[in-house]
C-alpha cells in the first residue's frame, strides 16, 4: 500500500476494508467457491462408489487374466495400497490436471469426454431453444384465460404429454419419420455443412445449414423440458393476470394484448426462468437416453458405454464435465433473474 | 341543471359462484356532479369497491348477473359499451387510482413506460411528447425529482412516491372523473395527508370529479362534498358531508360514528356497530348512553425496563456469510412500563416499533442494551417466568394456522414443555372463549370459519392461555373494521381491568393510543423522541416529529372547525 494512500481520509472508512474492496466481486467468488466445493463433493462420493461397483484391475486385465497378472497390474496402477492413499494419489492428480487415461482406450480420459461434448451441447441447447420457443407463446395462451374450455382441454394434452416417458417419444418418432414417412435419418450424427452466401463478387457470408440428423434427437430431447416449461408458464401467467398492477393496466384502458404480453407475461418468465435452470440437469439425464436410441456421439452415450466397461477415468471425467455445467447454467440463470427482475439489480453504490 | 358526470340509477349486482349467487348491490342510485368531490364509505364487504370497480365495468362480466340498472358515465351507457369502447373511456375520461400502492404498478415496467403507455394510447402524440407531459405531470404532483421517479422502478420508490406516480397517472389524460378506491389506506398518516390534500388540490385546479371510496370517515370529512354510506350492498344514508357527519340520521352511520375513539373519554367503552344492528336497527339503541365504565389505573412496581436497546438486521455479508453491514432498526431505546398500565409506541411503518416489541418477546436478540422483567434480564429467567410475557400479532389472516382448530390454537402455549391431556386443553379452550367473548361451542371450527374482529379474539385468548402479566399488542386492531376495532379495545380494556394486566401497545393510530394508552412514547427514524404520560404528549407534543404526526392526523373535528 502505497504511503499516500495511508494518510487519505478515505483510508479510515469503512469502504476501505477488503470485503468492499472486492464488492463488486464478492458474487462471482461466492459462486466458485459454491462450484469447488461441488466438485470435490461429486469426486469423492464417485470415487468410493464407482469402487463399490468393481475392481478396475480386472478391467484392465480382462477376464482371463492370471492371479499374477491381476497382482502385476494391480502394483502398477498403485492398486495395491490402501484405498484411501488411492483416493490422496487421485485427487492431488486431479489438482495437477491429469484426470487419468481411459481404461478402455489409453486416451486422457478428459481429452475423451470434452471431444464428444460438443454433440451433446448441440442438441441439448436445440432441445432447450425448441423447447421455450414452444412453451412461452403456448404457456401465456394457456394462462390468459385458463378457464375457457379449448385452454382446458390443450392443457389436458399437455398433461398428457409429460406423463409419456421420453423413450417411448424417441420410438414414436423413429416409426413415424423415419420408418413410415423416410423423411429423417434415425441414427447417427452428422455436422451440419457451411454454405457460401455470395453478396458480391468479393464479400460472402457463410450460412451454417443444419443437418437432417440432429431434428429427431433434438425434438425428443425437447420433450423432457417443454410439457412442464409450458405449464409453469401457463400457471404464471395466470396467477399475473390476476395481481393488482393488471387491475391498474385495464384502469388505464389497455388492450388484452398489452395486458398479456407487456404487463402479465415479463412478470411470469421469473419464475419459468428458474425452471430452466433446474430442468437443465434433467436435460442431461435426458441426453443419455436420447443419445443412445438415436446412437448419438455425445457425452450421454460415453456415459453408457464407459459405465458399461467400468472405465472409471472416463466416468469420473464426465461426471466433473456434467457438474460443471449444470452448474454453470444454473448461475447463469441467477444472473437471468437480474436481467428480467429489476428488484434484483442492486444499484451501483 | 348542471348534468351530472356520474349517474347510477338502481343498480343491483350479484357475484355469480357455483354456491350460488350472492347479492353484492341492492340497487343503489348515486349522482356526481361535475368538479364535486363524493365520497362513499363503508365497511369492508359493504359493496364500495364493486361500487366503483362496475363503474368502468372492470368486474368479469361472465362472474356477475346484473338484473337491474343503469350506468351513465359522462353520458355513455356504459354497461351497452363493448370492450374496446370502454377502453377509450378508461384512463382517458374516467381514471382510478388503487389502494395498495406496492402492487397497483407493474414491478417490471419503469415509471417511464407506465405513465407514458396511458398518454399513447389517449392521446395523439409523439413518445417525446409523451415523456414531456409525464414529467409535467410528476412535477405537479410536488415530486421535487420528476426526472429520477420518471426513470425509476416502482420498486426503489417509497409508498408516498409511488402513489404520486398513481395520481399523475390518473390526471394523464385530463379526465373529467377520478376514482380514487382507498388512495391512502396504505399510507402513513403522514404521507396520507400529503396525498389527500395533493388529491383534492389537483382536482379542484382541474375541474376534475372525485369518486373517493373509504372506509374512514375522517378522511371523508376531510376532502368530501358530499358522501353516502354505505352497508351491505345499500346506501343507507346520504347527504353533505357536515349533515352526514355532523348529524347522522341513520342507525348505521351514527354507530359507525360512535365506534370511533375519537373524542370519547379515554378507556370508555365505545359503541360496537354489530351491537346497534342486532338490535334491529331500532332508533333507540343509538340515543342510549354508552355504559361508562370508571376505569382506575391499579400501577405498582416497574415490570418491565427497555434499557439502551439497539437491534439491527444484517444487511450484506461478505464470502463467508458473515454480515458486514447492519441496518440499525432500534436505536439505543430506553422505556419502561409499571404493572397495569399500557404503554403505547406510536410511530409510522419502519421506524422500529416493531422491532423493539419481537425483542420484548424474545424474537429478535438485541445488539446492545438490555430488556429487564422485574429487574432481571429476561433472557436469565426461567421458561416459567417467561411465560408471563406474551404477543398478539397485527394480522389475525395470517397470524392463526389455518389448518388447526381453535382449542388447539389457543392453547398450543400450554403444551410447550407440558403435555396436558386433551380433555384437559379443551376445557381450557372453552373459558378462553368465554373470558375474549366467542361461544366455547365453536372450539372445533377453523379460523376461516370466524370474521376478522373474532379472528383477534382468538390471537388473544391464545396469548392469556398462559396468565400472562405483560402483553405485547403489536397493531392488534389495525387490520380490522373501526366497529370491530371497537370491539377489540372494548374487550383489551375489560380485559385489563380484570385481570391487572399489562400493555405494550404498538400503534400507528394516535385516536387508539390516546383512547388506550396512560403512557405514550413516540418513536421516529429508530430512535424514542418524545415520551411521557399519553394525554401530555399528545395534546401538547414538544418534539417537532410528534408535531407532524398530531397535524396529519385526519380528524373529524379540526375538519368541521376549517
Amino acid at each position: 500500500m502505497s504511503s499516500t494512500a495511508e494518510t487519505a481520509p478515505s483510508e479510515n472508512q469503512p469502504g476501505g476494508t477488503l470485503e468492499s474492496l472486492m464488492g463488486p466481486m464478492v458474487p462471482v467468488m461466492h459462486q466458485l467457491t459454491r462450484l469447488v466445493v461441488l466438485l470435490f463433493m461429486v469426486t469423492t462420493l464417485l470415487f468410493f462408489m464407482l469402487r463399490l461397483a468393481g475392481d478396475p484391475a480386472l478391467v484392465l486385465a480382462g477376464n482371463d487374466a492370471t492371479p499374477e497378472q491381476l497382482e502385476a497390474i494391480r502394483a502398477q496402477y498403485g492398486l495395491d495400497k490402501p484405498l484411501f492413499i488411492q483416493y490422496l494419489n487421485y485427487m492431488g492428480n486431479l489438482l495437477q490436471g491429469d484426470f487419468g487415461k481411459s481404461l478402455a482406450s489409453g486416451e486422457p480420459a478428459m481429452g475423451k469426454v470434452l471431444t464428444m461434448l460438443p454433440a451433446t451441447l448441440l442438441i441439448a441447447g436445440l432441445a432447450m431453444a425448441f423447447s421455450i420457443i414452444v412453451a412461452i407463446p403456448l404457456g401465456a395462451w394457456l394462462g390468459f384465460k385458463p378457464e375457457r374450455a379449448d385452454r382446458r382441454g390443450v392443457s389436458g394434452i399437455i398433461f398428457v404429454f409429460q406423463g409419456v416417458p421420453g423413450f417411448v417419444t424417441a420410438l414414436i418418432f423413429i416409426q413415424i419419420f423415419a420408418v413410415n414417412l423416410r423423411w429423417l435419418p434415425s441414427l447417427g450424427m452428422e455436422w451440419g455443412t457451411i454454405m457460401e452466401w455470395a453478396i458480391t463478387e468479393s464479400l460472402s457470408i457463410p450460412i451454417p445449414v443444419p443437418s437432417k440428423t440432429w431434428i429427431l434427437p433434438a425434438a425428443s430431447l425437447a420433450w423432457f423440458l417443454m410439457p412442464s416449461l409450458t405449464r409453469v408458464v401457463a400457471a404464471n401467467t395466470a396467477e399475473a393476470m390476476r395481481e393488482d398492477y393488471i387491475r391498474t393496466a385495464r384502469a388505464g384502458g389497455a388492450p388484452a394484448s398489452a395486458l398479456l404480453w407487456r404487463h402479465a407475461l415479463p412478470n411470469a418468465l421469473l419464475g419459468a426462468a428458474a425452471l430452466i435452470g433446474t430442468q437443465f440437469a434433467f436435460l442431461m439425464g435426458g441426453a443419455v437416453i436420447t443419445e443412445t436410441i438415436f446412437a448419438w456421439p455425445g457425452i450421454g452415450w460415453l456415459l453408457i458405454e464407459s459405465t458399461q466397461t467400468l472405465d472409471f477415468p472416463v466416468v469420473q471425467s464426465l461426471a466433473l464435465c456434467i457438474a460443471t455445467l449444470v452448474f454453470t447454467v444454473n448461475a447463469l440463470t441467477d444472473l437471468s433473474f437480474q436481467f428480467l427482475d429489476p428488484r434484483l439489480r442492486t444499484k451501483g453504490n | 341543471m348542471v348534468k351530472p358526470v356520474v349517474r347510477i340509477d338502481d343498480l343491483r349486482l350479484e357475484f355469480l359462484s357455483q354456491a350460488g349467487a350472492f347479492e353484492a348491490l341492492k340497487g343503489i342510485s348515486l349522482e356526481i356532479g361535475e368538479g364535486e368531490i363524493v365520497g362513499v364509505v363503508g365497511e369492508s364487504g359493504s359493496g364500495k369497491s364493486v361500487t366503483a370497480m362496475n363503474l368502468l365495468q372492470l368486474l368479469p362480466r361472465t362472474k356477475i348477473n346484473v338484473p337491474t340498472g343503469t350506468i351513465s358515465v359522462l353520458d355513455h351507457d356504459v354497461r351497452a359499451m363493448e370492450e374496446k369502447q370502454l377502453q377509450h373511456i378508461r384512463g382517458g375520461e374516467v381514471s382510478m387510482i388503487f389502494q395498495e400502492p406496492m402492487t397497483a404498478l407493474n414491478p417490471v415496467l419503469r415509471v417511464k413506460d407506465q405513465i407514458d403507455d396511458v398518454i399513447l394510447r389517449h392521446k395523439d402524440v409523439t413518445p417525446e411528447e409523451a415523456e414531456e407531459m409525464s414529467l409535467k405531470l410528476l412535477a405537479d404532483t410536488k415530486i421535487t425529482d420528476p426526472r429520477r421517479v420518471y426513470e425509476s422502478f416502482p420498486h426503489e420508490l417509497s409508498g408516498g412516491m409511488r402513489q404520486r406516480v398513481m395520481i399523475a397517472m390518473a390526471f394523464s389524460c385530463s379526465p373529467k372523473l377520478i376514482v380514487a378506491d382507498e388512495p391512502t389506506t396504505a399510507l402513513d398518516v403522514t404521507v396520507q395527508a400529503q396525498i389527500l390534500s395533493l388529491l383534492k388540490e389537483r382536482a379542484q385546479k382541474t375541474g376534475t370529479s372525485v369518486l373517493l371510496i373509504t372506509h374512514d370517515l375522517a378522511v371523508v370529512a376531510q376532502l368530501c362534498d358530499r358522501v353516502y354510506v354505505m352497508y351491505k350492498g345499500e346506501f343507507v344514508e346520504e347527504g353533505t358531508t357536515k349533515d352526514v357527519i355532523g348529524n347522522p340520521q341513520h342507525v348505521y352511520t351514527r354507530a359507525l360514528l360512535n365506534s370511533l375513539p375519537e373524542g370519547k373519554p379515554p378507556k370508555s367503552r365505545l359503541a360496537t356497530v354489530a351491537a346497534a344492528m342486532l338490535e334491529g336497527g331500532s332508533e333507540n339503541v343509538i340515543d342510549e348512553p354508552i355504559e361508562q365504565v370508571t376505569r382506575v389505573a391499579r400501577t405498582g412496581d416497574t415490570i418491565l425496563q427497555i434499557q439502551n436497546a439497539v437491534v439491527r438486521y444484517p444487511k450484506e455479508y461478505n464470502l463467508f456469510g458473515r454480515p458486514i453491514t447492519f441496518h440499525t432498526a432500534v436505536d439505543h431505546v430506553t422505556v419502561e412500563i409499571k404493572e397495569g398500565e399500557t404503554l403505547a409506541l406510536v410511530g409510522e411503518s419502519g421506524c422500529g416499533k416493531t422491532s423493539l416489541a419481537n425483542a420484548v418477546v424474545g424474537l429478535n436478540t438485541l445488539a446492545d442494551g438490555a430488556i429487564l422483567y422485574r429487574g432481571k434480564n429476561i433472557l436469565d429467567h426461567d421458561p416459567d417466568t417467561k411465560r408471563e410475557i406474551q404477543i398478539v400479532f397485527q394480522d389475525p389472516q395470517s397470524s392463526l394456522d389455518p389448518r388447526w382448530p381453535v382449542w388447539k390454537i389457543m392453547t398450543e402455549p400450554l403444551t410447550v414443555g407440558q403435555s396436558p391431556s386433551k380433555a384437559e386443553l379443551r376445557d381450557k379452550a372453552a373459558s378462553l372463549c368465554e373470558m375474549v367473548g366467542l361461544e366455547p361451542s365453536q372450539i372445533d371450527r377453523l379460523p376461516h370459519e370466524f370474521s376478522g374482529g373474532q379472528r383477534q379474539r382468538i390471537a388473544v385468548g391464545r396469548a392469556l392461555s398462559v396468565r400472562p402479566k405483560l402483553l405485547v399488542l403489536d397493531e392488534p386492531t389495525s387490520a380490522l373494521d373501526v366497529s370491530v376495532q371497537a370491539q377489540i379495545l372494548n374487550l383489551l380494556l375489560d380485559l385489563q381491568d380484570q385481570h391487572g394486566l399489562t400493555y405494550l401497545f404498538i400503534s400507528h393510530d394516535v385516536a387508539v393510543v390516546r383512547h388506550i394508552a396512560d403512557k405514550v412514547a413516540v418513536m421516529y427514524q429508530s430512535k424514542v423522541v418524545e415520551s411521557g404520560e399519553s394525554e401530555q404528549v399528545l395534546t401538547a407534543p414538544t418534539h417537532d416529529y410528534t408535531r407532524t404526526l398530531m397535524n396529519a392526523v385526519p380528524s373529524l373535528k379540526r375538519a368541521f372547525a376549517a
